[in-house]
């Protein structure tokens, strides 16, 4: 008995093995071309992993890692102990939080929109328009925004001009939240839409062809058809946007802030530009960046997880 | 099978692209080693020659010249590359990003063999960790010239912890900060130059109510982010009261008695739309400079020539021919002294990294560039070219392109001396002055006036480890502090005031000052 069993498997094997060695002849090509997305991600995101060991070392740009003094927890227990660390962890969660409230809602509202139009010209002219924004670097955008808004600025030429007064949109706190949000929206709303839109032309023409000869209203159909049939995409998008609540890119908060709004504009990635690069501490830099990691991936894992208790899908 | 070939074949290549990118990587890593071959090589004449790299600052100047191939470059090249077979290579470096391009360059091993600083904190911090050469047997065998020229006070400042870690430039300039005010529009209301703090008030109110510009949007004060070159001159020490040495040398300015009162000072002509409204939104100075050469700003301080300098002052005369910038000294303390800070003898500091293959050669540069020749080819060129002799005194010819000089004196290529040097120093201030065509005698004055009642930054002669840990971040707290200060209303400036500088304190404020108090007992424990 056991001998045929195992003369069996090892059958098995040996067919899974011609199985493979065939795949691999027959798809050789294929195999050639994935190799060159696979070596990029091996030598672009997997191999400067191993940096992350500064973080536990007292590390010296010029001994490098080899050579320099293991400190354990150290660097992490110094970072904790910060209450710039705080303010700027906070600030991202915030500013971030800001921008999934107005921000995420924005091109699915935009896109529901444009997709209502009917004119194809008009249509395509206002979503080219509406991407431009997205290719400006931030630092025009911040020069943009500082000769429209500050206290001389034409926003408030106009509204003093209307006998209105002067608001101060970017050196009081709440006014300068705002204004980030919604130079946000604007910068990325229109680029939004690109995935939302391909979501709806998935969406099967018949439905809208019934639901017409109901004599639906244009409301619900958005309501019962467009937005049922692009959730999947919004959920997806949900869930990224969630795991990266902890990271926030480097430019926005960087070209915007001033010093009178450093409370709310003093990020992670600003934090971390300033003692990494700046004071050339590469170990509180990377400690920093992994705390940032983790936390997010913690967010990823969990935003995916309820999502598929509610029974929507993951991303995996 | 053509076909597949056809896909193959990019594929290959591409793959082939991407790993001689790596091994890229890698004959870079192995380019000192290569030098330092040719080093050993230099004893035999007919060697191939070594390459020296220099740091030099990218100033981002509009229509400067090539930074690795112009009049200069030329010059270090045929008479010190040459008889030395060697050839000098600069590598720029972004004037506005200095530290962040060097600790990136120290951290990868490539860091110029001559690299440079201003900030004496960042290279306590290399020397620290022992990333940089002892340079004191070199000197000893390669730089006399450069010792005697510097001198043993200069040289101190380049010593951490005992050890010659890095050589300072000497400066011969010692002015820092100025304040200016528009004459002409004095003179249009009959007032005098302010010589306190309340003259200067009422100054400063009588420019906002009567306009004597007759300008759109007149600015008393003009004022740009703290940080930048605009400031706030020297009102802060007018305020500060009597301290001890030590308390006064180690203590942070927000600690010193009376600094309350000058941020109040400066809250009050906020409040009293006296300064630029926007100024802390005024990250770059550039709304400022618009401001000042546009005829709408009528005091200011900044550096001690800013009003004089060329991309300030002739903009300013285009736009309003009769504006006139006078240097004034109004910021006059309980003792009658207008006190101020002036620079030290030291400029930038020049150090050699420990993975370095040319020291010997670097200190032998350095040392020739100590010759009163080099020196003055380098500060003004050729004569009929670049400068002209009146009264045995040159006085600069403005040039672009190649023969350009992209920093005053040409500073930044002349690595030993910040400021002019003709061997002496009352013939230096004239030639100094000269420098600003057209306005020799105001900025004559205000040299004068800048350099009265001057004190100088204490030198610590140790590393301050929590200055190096800190520092950074404390700067930047006294930045968005000081803008703070200055914005908020009146009635909360005080709670304001003592929140901030507990928070600084408690942010490695502390730390910094009682290290400093360490040091600082040590060395006079030293002195006895």
């Amino acid at each position: 008995m056991k001998a045929v069993l195992s003369s069996d498997s090892r059958r098995i094997k040996i067919r899974r093995t011609n199985r493979i060695v065939q795949n691999l002849k027959r798809d050789y090509l294929l195999y050639a071309l994935l190799m060159l997305p696979m070596a990029y991600i091996l030598i672009f995101r997997y191999a400067p992993i191993y940096g992350v060991l500064m973080a536990f070392q007292d590390y010296n740009i010029f001994q490098g890692i080899s050579g320099s003094e293991w400190v354990g927890l150290d660097v992490f227990q110094f970072i904790f102990q910060q209450d710039s660390f705080y303010r700027a962890l906070k600030n991202t969660l915030i500013l971030n939080l800001l921008d999934l409230a107005a921000g995420f809602p924005a091109p699915i509202i935009l896109a529901v929109l444009l997709n209502e139009l009917r004119f194809t010209r008009f249509k395509k002219l206002t979503q080219t328009v509406l991407y431009l924004p997205h290719f400006l670097s931030w630092v025009i955008i911040g020069g943009m925004v500082y000769l429209m808004f500050s206290s001389g600025g034409m926003a408030n030429t106009i509204l003093s001009g209307l006998g209105l007064g002067k608001i101060e949109f970017l050196s009081d706190t709440t006014n300068w939240l705002i204004m980030y949000v919604a130079v946000g929206v604007w910068q990325s709303a229109g680029w939004g839409t690109i995935l939302y839109l391909a979501a709806m032309v998935g969406i099967n023409n018949d439905l809208y062809e019934a639901a017409d000869m109901d004599g639906c209203s244009r409301l619900r159909k958005i309501r019962h058809i467009t937005l049922p049939g692009i959730k999947p995409t919004i959920i997806i998008l949900l869930i990224l946007q969630i795991g990266r609540m902890v990271s926030i890119g480097f430019d926005r908060p960087f070209v915007m802030g001033n010093s009178l709004v450093s409370d709310n504009s003093d990020v992670i990635s600003t934090y971390v530009y300033r003692i990494g690069i700046s004071s050339g501490d590469f170990s509180q830099a990377t400690a920093v960046g992994l705390f940032q990691s983790v936390v997010g991936l913690l967010f990823l894992v969990s935003a995916n997880y309820i999502s598929k208790k509610i029974g929507e899908q993951g991303i995996w | 099978m053509n076909k597949k070939m056809l896909v193959l074949l990019p594929v290959l290549t591409l793959l082939a692209s991407g790993l001689a990118g790596c091994g890229g990587d890698n004959n870079n890593g192995n380019a000192p080693a290569e030098t330092s071959n040719a080093s050993a090589e230099t004893k035999a004449p007919s060697g191939s020659p070594v390459t020296l790299t220099v740091e030099v600052f990218d100033r981002g100047i509009q229509g400067q010249p090539d930074l690795n191939n112009n009049t200069w470059t030329r010059y270090i090249n045929e008479h010190f590359g040459k008889p030395n077979n060697a050839v000098v290579k600069f590598v720029p470096v972004p004037r506005s990003q200095e530290i962040d391009k060097l600790n990136v360059m120290m951290a990868a091993g490539e860091a110029p063999d001559i690299s440079f600083t201003y900030d004496s904190a960042t290279v306590s911090r290399y020397a620290k960790i022992n990333g940089i050469m002892l340079l004191e047997d070199l000197l000893e065998k390669y730089g006399q010239d450069l010792k005697k020229y510097l001198g043993d006070t200069v040289l101190t400042y380049g010593q951490f912890s005992g050890k010659q870690m890095a050589i300072p430039a000497k400066r011969t300039s010692l002015a820092w900060i100025g304040s200016f005010i528009r004459k002409d529009w004095l003179d249009k209301l009959g007032l005098p130059v302010p010589t306190n703090r309340d003259e200067l008030y009422t100054t400063l109110v009588a420019f906002r109510d009567q306009n004597p510009g007759g300008v759109d949007g007149v600015i008393p004060w003009g004022l740009a982010a703290t940080g930048m070159n605009y400031g706030t001159g020297n009102l802060a020490e007018s305020y500060w009261g009597e301290q001890s040495d030590e308390d006064f040398v180690t203590s942070p300015n927000w600690l010193k008695p009376g600094n309350k009162e000058s941020l109040k000072f400066l809250n009050k002509l906020y409040n009293e739309k006296l300064i630029s409204p926007d100024f802390a939104l005024d990250k770059t100075a550039k709304q400022a400079d618009a401001d000042v050469t546009n005829g709408k700003v009528g005091f200011f301080s900044a550096n001690w020539d800013y009003a004089f300098r060329q991309n300030i002052s002739e903009p300013l005369k285009a736009n309003v021919p009769d504006a006139n910038f006078v240097p004034v000294d109004t910021f006059k303390n309980d003792e009658g002294k207008y006190k101020k800070m002036i620079y030290n003898e030291n400029g930038i500091n020049v150090f050699i990294p420990k993975s370095s293959k040319n020291a010997e050669l670097a200190i032998k540069y350095l040392n020739w560039m100590a010759n009163p020749d080099v020196l003055f080819f380098l500060q003004y060129g050729e004569e009929g070219v670049n400068h002209q002799m009146v009264n045995g005194i040159p006085q600069m010819i403005a040039q672009t392109g190649d023969n350009m000089q992209t920093s005053p004196q040409n500073l930044d290529y002349t690595l030993v001396v910040n400021g002019v040097e003709l061997g002496d120093q009352e013939k230096n201030i004239k030639a100094l002055s000269a420098s600003y065509s057209g306005l020799e005698t105001t900025a004559e004055q205000s040299y004068k006036i800048n350099t009265t009642d001057g004190y100088t930054g204490f030198f610590y002669d140790t590393p301050n480890e929590a200055n190096i840990k800190f520092g950074k971040t404390l700067g930047d707290m006294n930045k968005q502090m000081t803008d703070k200060l200055i914005v908020c209303k009146p009635s909360e400036f005080d709670g304001m005031y003592d929140k901030l500088v507990k928070e600084y304190m408690d942010a490695g404020g502390k730390a910094v000052m009682e290290e400093n108090m360490k040091i600082y007992e040590a060395m006079q424990a030293n002195k006895k």
